[in-house]
C-alpha cells in the first residue's frame, strides 16, 4: 500500500508546497466586450465569441488561494492547439474522448479541444469514497465500454485507475495525462465548423457498473437549453459573475456552472467539490470576496454551509452580492433553505435569491425554473389525500397531517411538462403521477442503448423523467422520485445498482436482492437491502452482512442496513419481478417504522 | 518511519474516532475496520479529514482514500504524507 500512496500522494504534496503567485490576476466581473446571452449554433462558435474578451475562468485551492487562471482568450489559444495535437490521431470525426474531470483547466481545455477537433468528450467521476479503488475501477471500466472511448485522458493523480479499468477496452488507442497529450505532434489542418445535429458531448448519469448510460447532448439541444437558462432562468446580466464547487463530471456542474457562464461570457470562480465538502465556507468566502451573483447548490451543499459556519464565519461573509442561488438535483426540502436563510441572513443573505428547479440530464439540464428574485415558494398539500387518491388538496384546515412540497416552476420556452398516470393518459391539476418533458433539449437517447433509450422516451418524443409529482397553476412540483432512485446526503444512488452489487454474491441468486431508501423524522434517508437468504450460520450470515454493508459504502459511500430474510418473503410481481414497493412496505411492517415521514416518498411510488 | 510520530497520529485517530463514531462496543485499534466496524459514514469522514489537515497541516488526496479501510492504514497515510512535506 505505502507505494501506491508514494506514487499517488507526490504531485499533490508539491502541490500543496505550491505558493500563489502575487502576479496572478482574476478575470474581471465587467468584460470590454458586449454581452451576448447565448444565442449561438455550436459551443466552439460560442468560445470564439467570448474569448474576444477579458473574461474567463479562475481556479481556487483549499485554502482559498487563486491558483490557476483561465480566461476564455487563453482557453480558446490552448483548445485549439490541443485539437490540432488530437488530429495526429487521426480519428474519425465523433469518437468518444474520455476525461477524468477533476476541476481544473486542463479538463476544461481538452474538453473544448474535443470539440474543435469534431470529437465527443465525456466526464468521468473522481473517486470519491474511502477504500473504492476497486469498484471506482469498475465504474470507469463500465463508462468507457459504453461509450466506446477510443481515447482516455485522466490528469497524474488518477491516470493510474484510468489504465486499470482500461485493461480490456477494446475500443481504447490512447489512454496518457494532458501532458501526455501535449506531446503529441501538431497536425495543422483546417478546423471544420460543427453542426447543430453533432453530438457535442455524452453526459453519463449516476450508475456504478455495467449499467452505465451515457445521454447524447447534440449541440442543439446543449445550446437550446442553455439559452432557456440564461436568458429566462437567470435573466444573466453584464454585471453577473459565478461561483461553484460543483462537480465537473454532473450536468449542473458542466453545463449550469462551465458552459453556461461561457455563453453568456461571465467570469466563474471554482472551488474543487472536495475543498467545499470538507471546508464549505470557502464557497461563500469566494462569492463574499469576489462578488459573485449567481451560485448552484444541491440542498446538501447548503446544510453542509450551515453546519459547518460559526458566528465568527458570518461576521466576515457578505453574501448581499448573491442574486439568484440555484437549488436542484435533488427532491428540495424547504426547511433546509429555511435553516440556510436564517443562518447567513446576518451575513447579508437574502432569502429570495433561493430559486428552486428542476431538470435532469436527460434533458441537458433545466426543465422548469421558479422565478427569479422571489425566493422558495411551497405549498402545504393533505398527506392522506396524496396517498390515497394521488391528488393534491391545499390544506385549508389546521391539524390534517400535511406535506409541504416546494414550486419549481414553470417550463423554460419551447418546453412542455405533462403529468401522466400508468397508461400514459395526460391527467389535470393537481393530480399526483409521472413527470414527461418535451422540448428540444431533450436527448436523443442513450449512447448505444436501444433498449434503456425505448424506456425514456415515449412516442411523440416524450421524456418519461422517472419523477412523481404535479402542476398547479402552471408551475411544477415535484413529490418524489420512483423508488429506482434513492437519494443520500445529495447523491442519487439507483437501486438496480445496490441489488447489482449484491448479485455478484455467490450467496445471493439474482432477483432475490431488493434495495430502497427510508427515510426518517428529518428526512434522513437510510438505504435498506433486503436480501432472500438461505444461510443458516450465523458466522455465514454476518459474513454476508458486513461484506454487503462493505460494498454498498466503497461503491457509493453510504451506509445500509441489511436484512437476511427467508425465501419467498420479498413480494414479488405476476411476471416475477420484485417489487421494491412492496419490499419496502413489507420492512415497515417488520421494524415497525413509524410513516409520519415517509407520506413524500410514498406518493412517489408506484 | 519514526514509530513515535506514527503511534501519536493512530493514538490521535482513534480519540476521534471514538467521539466521532458512538459505536461504544468497538475498542478501535489500529486493524479496526472504519466502514464495516466505525460506520463512518460521507460527513463524519469529511470532519474527520478536516481535523486531521488542520491538525497536521497537511493535505489529503481524496485517490489516496481509495486504499484505505482501517484506521491503521488511515495513520500510516497520515504518517507518509506529514513526512514527507
Amino acid at each position: 500500500m505505502s507505494s501506491t500512496i508514494t506514487k499517488l500522494n507526490a504531485p499533490l504534496t508539491q502541490a500543496f508546497d505550491f505558493q500563489p503567485s502575487s502576479e496572478l490576476q482574476i478575470t474581471p466581473t465587467l468584460n470590454t466586450l458586449t454581452q451576448k446571452l447565448a444565442g449561438f449554433d455550436t459551443l466552439t462558435s460560442a468560445l470564439e465569441y467570448a474569448a474576444k474578451g477579458i473574461t474567463g475562468y479562475n481556479f481556487y485551492d483549499a485554502r482559498g488561494n487563486l491558483r490557476s487562471v483561465l480566461p476564455y482568450s487563453a482557453l480558446r489559444e490552448n483548445a485549439r492547439v490541443i485539437a490540432k495535437r488530437l488530429f495526429s490521431l487521426n480519428l474519425p470525426r465523433g469518437e468518444r474522448v474520455a476525461i477524468i474531470a477533476d476541476t481544473s483547466p486542463e479538463f476544461v481545455e481538452l474538453f473544448f479541444a474535443c470539440r474543435y477537433a469534431g470529437l465527443v468528450p465525456f466526464a468521468m467521476p473522481v473517486p470519491v469514497n474511502l477504500g473504492s479503488h476497486a469498484i471506482y475501477v469498475q465504474q470507469l471500466r463500465g463508462m468507457l465500454e459504453s461509450g466506446q472511448a477510443t481515447i482516455a485522458v485522466a490528469n497524474i493523480d488518477y491516470v493510474g485507475f484510468l489504465k486499470e479499468a482500461a485493461e480490456h477496452v477494446g475500443s481504447l488507442q490512447w489512454i496518457g495525462t494532458p501532458a501526455e497529450l501535449s506531446k503529441l505532434p501538431i497536425k495543422d489542418i483546417d478546423f471544420q465548423e460543427n453542426h447543430p445535429d453533432e453530438t457535442a458531448y455524452l453526459q453519463f448519469t449516476s450508475g456504478s457498473t455495467k449499467a452505465s448510460r451515457g445521454v447524447v447532448i447534440t449541440e442543439r439541444a446543449l445550446m437550446c437549453n442553455l439559452q432557456g437558462i440564461v436568458q429566462n432562468g437567470l435573466e444573466i446580466k453584464p454585471t453577473d459573475r459565478s461561483a461553484s464547487w460543483l462537480p465537473f463530471y454532473h450536468d449542473m456542474g458542466l453545463v449550469g456552472l462551465v458552459l453556461a457562464p461561457m455563453v453568456t461570457q461571465l467570469s466563474v470562480d471554482y472551488l474543487a467539490t472536495r475543498d467545499f465538502a470538507i471546508r464549505p465556507l470557502q464557497w461563500l468566502r469566494i462569492i463574499s470576496r469576489n462578488r459573485c451573483t449567481v451560485a448552484f447548490s444541491q440542498p446538501f451543499g447548503l446544510k453542509l454551509c450551515a453546519m459547518r459556519a460559526r458566528d465568527s464565519d458570518l461576521k466576515e461573509l457578505d453574501l448581499s452580492s448573491w442574486r439568484a442561488a440555484g437549488i436542484g438535483a435533488e427532491m428540495i426540502r424547504p426547511e433546509i433553505l429555511r435553516n440556510f436563510a436564517e443562518k447567513f441572513a446576518s451575513a447579508g443573505f437574502d432569502a429570495n435569491a433561493f430559486l428552486p428547479c428542476y431538470g435532469l440530464a436527460e434533458s441537458t439540464l433545466a426543465v422548469t425554473f421558479s422565478k427569479i428574485g422571489t425566493g422558495c415558494k411551497s405549498i402545504q398539500i393533505d398527506s392522506k389525500a396524496l396517498i390515497d387518491k394521488k391528488v393534491a388538496v391545499r390544506i385549508q384546515a389546521e391539524g390534517r397531517k400535511q406535506s409541504e412540497f416546494v414550486n419549481c416552476g414553470r417550463p423554460l420556452p419551447g418546453h412542455i411538462v405533462k403529468i401522466t398516470n400508468e397508461d400514459g393518459k395526460q391527467l389535470p391539476e393537481m393530480m399526483v403521477g409521472s413527470v414527461l418533458v418535451h422540448g428540444d433539449s431533450v436527448m436523443t437517447g442513450y449512447y448505444n442503448n436501444a433498449e434503456e433509450t425505448n424506456k425514456a422516451l415515449k412516442p411523440g418524443s416524450w421524456l418519461d423523467t422517472g419523477d412523481i409529482g404535479f402542476l398547479f397553476e402552471g408551475d411544477l412540483y415535484i413529490t418524489g422520485r420512483r423508488t429506482d432512485v434513492i437519494i443520500v446526503n445529495g447523491r442519487n444512488i439507483r437501486a438496480q445498482d445496490i441489488e447489482e452489487l449484491a448479485e455478484q454474491q455467490p450467496e445471493v441468486r439474482s432477483r432475490e436482492a431488493s434495495a430502497f431508501g427510508v427515510s426518517d423524522e428529518d428526512g434522513t434517508t437510510t438505504i435498506v437491502l433486503v436480501i432472500e437468504c438461505r444461510l443458516a450460520a450465523t458466522t455465514e450470515r454476518q459474513s454476508l452482512t458486513t461484506r454487503l454493508q462493505q460494498l454498498v459504502y466503497m461503491a457509493f459511500g453510504v451506509n445500509c442496513v441489511v436484512e437476511l430474510v427467508p425465501p419467498h418473503t420479498l413480494p414479488r410481481t405476476s411476471s416475477g419481478k420484485l417489487s421494491r414497493f412492496a419490499a419496502r412496505q413489507g420492512y415497515i411492517q417488520r421494524t415497525n417504522l413509524n410513516d409520519t415521514q415517509l407520506s413524500a416518498v410514498e406518493s412517489g411510488d408506484r | 518511519m519514526s514509530e513515535t510520530d506514527y503511534n501519536q497520529i493512530v493514538q490521535l485517530l482513534c480519540d476521534r474516532l471514538t467521539s466521532l463514531s458512538k459505536v461504544p462496543e468497538v475498542s478501535i485499534a489500529p486493524e479496526t475496520n472504519l466502514i464495516t466496524q466505525l460506520s463512518i459514514d460521507s460527513i463524519k469522514l469529511l470532519n474527520l479529514i478536516m481535523e486531521i489537515e488542520d491538525t497536521f497541516d497537511i493535505s489529503i488526496p481524496i485517490n489516496a482514500l481509495t486504499d484505505i479501510q482501517t484506521v491503521g492504514e488511515l495513520a500510516a497515510l497520515v504518517h507518509k504524507i506529514k513526512s514527507a512535506s
